[in-house]
């Protein structure tokens, strides 16, 4: 009896530790729900100026302000933006700006493990794609953001990003202004529904017409944007 | 008098030419082009067993001549496994050039490159794939994740008879390049001849028979794959319901 025991147990040693490592290796799909947890969502409402956000540090603010009303200001927050390089200052990629994940919505559904798969570094992953999409990329009192086909459609989501998260290089506008414009300009704009502009990006979709609140709304947006926990 | 009607006319008829030329130039893009791509409206109701990559084909076929679409040459976008002297065969080799269009005449990609993401910023854009446009040869949507819930819905009793349950699960028995498998795992039901079911309660669980997903409303899956999100339970009927699906699948005008 005691042989059996002792041969058996490095056996169920090595079994046990196996099936942990396995369960290791894979990001949970769900963890504890609710708003604690959160670390990513979209803006339940836009600034209301169209491409004007007061720059970045305005946007992260109403990213910081709308979880601290859910009781999730616990964490930095930082709006999904890029800025281009204007008089002196560097460009700033948004995926630079989010910190590493994994991030979750607020229902604890995982959006992305990090930013490689958020972004499609490699080839595989972007044929992938993330886990954001309409039943998914929820705002932060958990609700569904309206998509193609709804009314009012509002799922144009301003990034200023090009599909790897990183700025614009060229003169062109894709940032009202670095985030200051509410009337010439543009923007880039991702799908939260990931439905429109002929493809099926998060994050880099098409060009707004201009910055005003009406031109974003024209083409299915309401300002709104991605916010990250950074850490 | 005479005179002002000349001019007047000298000056209308370019003006409305004008026009006429400024309102023709948007393409009316929904119209000129019939439908190259669908996504079965039915089930053959096998579960994984549709005859093989024939009997697919012929279910295309047969649906796309019941709303008129029959002058197409049509095949089932599913990949076979390499099994005894028979070679694999790749989902993306059967299905022509493109461009494709669904049945509203919206484009769904205008090749194989960007259908499959040949490139990293095509695979980062993605195809045109989404659940406005996946639609069946009778232009329906198919309903998708959270269209519908129900916790009887991942039971083919159910889904079978609640035609508006989600059902987005598209067989094709690829990877994400819309290639075949090469390793012996089983990824299309037996090269699509096999209703067996699984050996296992879960998807994770199962060991035997099973067949490659995407998600034709992007939705789901931890990715939203359109052609290899994950693999289904096994290959019955209620195996493909277990995880939202019916047995539908896509298929592509050759010509």
């Amino acid at each position: 009896m005691m042989r059996i025991r002792s041969a058996a147990l490095p056996f169920v040693l090595t079994i046990f530790c196996g099936s942990c490592l396995l369960l290791a290796q894979q990001a949970p799909v769900k963890r504890f729900a609710g708003p604690g947890s959160m670390t990513f969502f979209v803006t339940s409402v836009g600034l209301g100026k169209g491409g004007d956000l007061g720059g970045l540090a305005g946007a992260d603010a109403h990213c910081q302000a709308l979880a601290t009303a859910v009781g999730a200001g616990h964490h930095t927050w930082h709006a999904y933006l890029s800025t281009q390089a204007r008089g002196g200052q560097p460009a700033i990629n948004a995926r630079d700006r989010i910190g590493t994940g994994p991030w979750y919505n607020s229902k604890g559904e995982y959006i992305a493990r990090g930013l490689a798969d958020l972004h499609g570094d490699t080839i595989e992953l972007a044929r992938q794609g993330t886990n954001l999409f309409k039943q998914s990329a929820l705002n932060e009192k958990g609700q569904v953001v309206n998509g193609a086909g709804d009314t009012p459609n509002v799922h144009d989501i301003l990034t200023g990003s090009q599909t790897d998260g990183r700025a614009y290089s060229d003169d062109k506008d894709h940032t009202c202004n670095n985030w200051t414009s509410s009337g010439a300009g543009s923007a880039q704009v991702g799908h939260s529904d990931r439905i429109g502009g002929g493809n099926t990006s998060w994050n880099s979709s098409h060009a707004t017409k201009g910055c005003s609140q009406k031109d974003l709304e024209s083409t299915g947006g309401a300002g709104l944007f991605y916010c990250f926990a950074a850490h | 008098m005479t005179q002002k009607w000349i001019v007047a006319i000298i000056f209308t008829i370019p003006a409305l030419l004008c026009s006429f030329l400024l309102s023709a130039q948007p393409v009316p893009a929904q119209q000129h082009h019939p439908m190259t791509f669908f996504v079965t409206s039915a089930t053959i109701g096998k579960g994984g067993d549709l005859g093989g990559l024939a009997g697919a084909d012929a279910h295309c076929q047969a649906l796309a001549t019941a709303v008129g679409a029959g002058n197409h040459t049509w095949h089932a976008y599913l990949s076979t496994q390499a099994r005894g002297d028979q070679p694999a065969i790749n989902a993306r080799d059967r299905i022509g050039q493109g461009p494709w269009y669904n049945a509203k005449g919206e484009m769904i990609a205008h090749g194989l490159a960007d259908l499959h993401g040949d490139t990293l910023e095509l695979a980062r854009l993605g195809n045109n794939v989404n659940k406005l446009t996946a639609l069946t040869e009778k232009g329906d949507i198919v309903p998708g994740l959270n269209d519908n819930p129900n916790p009887e819905d991942r039971k083919w009793a159910y889904a079978s008879t609640h035609p508006n349950s989600d059902r987005h699960e598209m067989l094709t028995g690829s990877h994400t390049d819309g290639r075949a498998y090469t390793e012996a795992k089983d990824h299309t039901c037996n090269n699509w001849t096999s209703s067996a079911p699984g050996n296992g309660k879960t998807i994770q669980g199962n060991t035997g028979p099973a067949a490659q997903v995407g998600l034709s409303d992007r939705n789901g899956g931890r990715n939203g794959s359109w052609n290899s999100a994950h693999a289904t339970r096994g290959c019955s009927q209620d195996d493909l319901a277990f995880s939202h699906g019916v047995g539908l699948f896509y298929c592509f005008a050759v010509n």
